[in-house]
């Protein structure tokens, strides 16, 4: 595509004016590892604020990440030394199980499970007042990429998350995991690492860090969106945190483009 | 060590003993362990074949017809040797792409609806050469239906593959422009590159790669054969081939080359298909 790129770029110029598909829509994830494997007593209390909001009007998709099991066949897959778009594709499978079981726990309050493809019938379920719920995994699967010095897909739930957002025209796509957000230090290891409210993309690149609170892809991107101008992590073990966010709050950390 | 099929429980969460049990997966320390100096290969002696939507679709019956006679020799001479030939087609979508693109900036599509849309384009053109090939022995393959393919090969089958990659709502935001960054073009290579294939052949309307557009510049030479580390550090301006495709194989581990021959000359596709060097031969390290 690509001559037909470029002879199309000079043909349409600069004069691009994109339109948001449904800005109202919070594109919600909840972690795998953060929330999930944690089971009953952190997720039920994230529920009843998600509840809560939709009552409120507000409007929420769900993604669901992987977590312990999705850690597992990576690891047994490495081994294997199977290329990563296999990688990827079994990575697909664990978000997949988790948001299965998110719809099972809201079916009574509008949960409803939807694929991929199916963001063409959210106008639909809005409407109704449901809560869509679906894999945060993007559907690359085999056409997934190789990172370098790594054989993990690089686009995992929450890259799906934000380019869900992104494709959506929503302004903050929300990360429910277990911390407040991003720390000067991994708050686990180290007690006197201090929280960081906001900062933006570049800050958090220059940093350097080894490891970082979402995934590298999603900080690579955030700079380039047309909407998708905010992450908001937030802490799900926080009683009225997620509520909160829901409501546009600025509770958790904000990463900024 | 524990049991690796005992659940580890203590931090609130439960979790399956693995090397990358509670790790962060943002940790580049921990991703460097996942990874080793090759992928394992999976279809080693199959080709790729790109027929390309611009350069040979659009031409229409002139082009089309002479090429598709070419690959129903290709079939008959392989399966008069004893063996099937192991090769799997894909098409590019050509002006209607183009025009589908060109419509959608207009409307102001997000990057992710064009992705989506494309797809249909390219499909058209599977079906055309599918129905072409099909007394021959064709058949369309669904999107990642890989494990079929001995199946076909050995009943001589040859498949056609969806080319355009499943990232649709979920394409990236471009790093520049405001187009989707992965076409058809790449995703024949991804799909080359996570099968482990023998090689890529982009059947164009040139004969091969030029070091400036020939048809634009008399004087325009042709590459015969180039590395890729030597193309990226002198690409053509106007290349015939998606840049993410280069960029992709920089960092892929199995994919050693990409040989793009010109479709209306008939016998350059027999040839790089039998392994010679026709047309431009692109290589991942120097032979």
């Amino acid at each position: 595509m690509t001559t037909e790129r470029r002879t199309l770029t000079a043909a349409v110029g600069n004069d691009y004016r994109p339109t948001a598909v449904m800005p109202d829509v919070k594109v919600v994830k909840i972690g795998g590892q953060s929330i999930l494997d944690r089971g009953r007593t952190a997720l039920f209390p994230i529920l009843d604020e998600i509840v809560e909001a939709r009552k409120l009007g507000i409007q929420v998709v769900l993604l669901a990440g992987g977590g312990t099991r999705a850690r597992h066949i990576y690891s047994i897959a490495s081994e294997l030394e199977v290329p990563t778009g296999v990688v990827a594709t079994l990575g697909k499978y664990i978000p997949m199980q988790n948001a299965r079981m998110l719809q099972m726990l809201l079916a009574k309050h509008g949960g409803i499970y939807i694929l991929p493809d199916d963001f063409e019938k959210l106008p639909l379920y809005m409407q109704m007042g449901c809560i869509p719920i679906m894999s945060g995994m993007p559907p690359f699967g085999y056409w997934e990429k190789r990172e370098e010095g790594s054989r993990i897909p690089p686009h995992r739930t929450d890259a799906g998350v934000f380019l869900s957002a992104e494709f959506l025209g929503s302004r903050r796509a929300i990360f429910i995991k277990d911390e407040d957000g991003l720390y000067t230090d991994d708050p686990k290891k180290n007690p006197s690492a201090t929280h960081i409210p906001r900062i933006t993309a570049k800050e958090l690149v220059d940093r350097n860090l080894v490891d970082i609170v979402v995934e590298r892809m999603v900080i690579e991107y955030l700079p380039r969106a047309q909407w998708c101008k905010e992450l908001q992590i937030v802490n799900g073990l926080k009683p009225g945190a997620v509520l909160a966010a829901l409501k546009g709050e600025d509770v958790g950390s904000i990463i900024t483009a | 060590m524990s049991d690796a099929r005992t659940l580890v429980t203590g931090d609130g969460r439960t979790h399956i003993p693995s090397t990358l049990m509670r790790e962060s997966l943002q940790d580049r320390k921990v991703l460097s362990k996942t990874d080793s100096e090759k992928d394992l290969q999976i279809f080693p002696d199959v080709s790729m074949v790109s027929i390309g939507g611009q350069s040979i679709f659009d031409r229409g019956k002139d082009a089309i017809l002479p090429l598709v006679d070419e690959i129903v020799q290709i079939k008959r001479d392989a399966a008069a040797s004893g063996a099937h030939a192991k090769m799997v087609i894909g098409v590019g979508g050509g002006t209607r792409v183009r025009h589908t693109i060109s419509i959608a900036v207009d409307l102001g599509l997000p990057v992710g609806g064009m992705a989506q849309l494309v797809g249909a384009m390219e499909e058209l053109n599977a079906i055309l050469l599918n129905t072409l090939l099909a007394p021959h022995g064709s058949m369309p393959m669904q999107r990642d239906h890989f494990w079929d393919l001995p199946l076909y090969f050995a009943e001589g089958i040859t498949p056609i593959a969806i080319s355009v990659p499943p990232y649709h709502f979920w394409e990236p935001p471009p790093d520049e422009g405001h187009l989707p960054m992965h076409g058809s073009d790449f995703g024949l290579f991804q799909m080359a590159e996570v099968l482990g294939m023998k090689q890529v052949i982009f059947v164009k309307d040139e004969d091969g790669l030029y070091d400036k557009d020939p048809k634009k510049h008399a004087d325009a030479k042709r590459i015969p054969k180039i590395t890729l580390a030597e193309l990226l550090a002198k690409m053509p301006a106007e290349n015939i081939l998606d840049a993410e495709l280069f960029r992709a194989w920089e960092h892929a581990k199995n994919l050693k080359r990409i040989v793009i021959v010109n479709g209306l000359e008939r016998g350059q596709l027999t040839r790089a298909l039998r392994g010679e060097d026709v047309g431009t031969v692109i290589t991942k390290e120097a032979a």
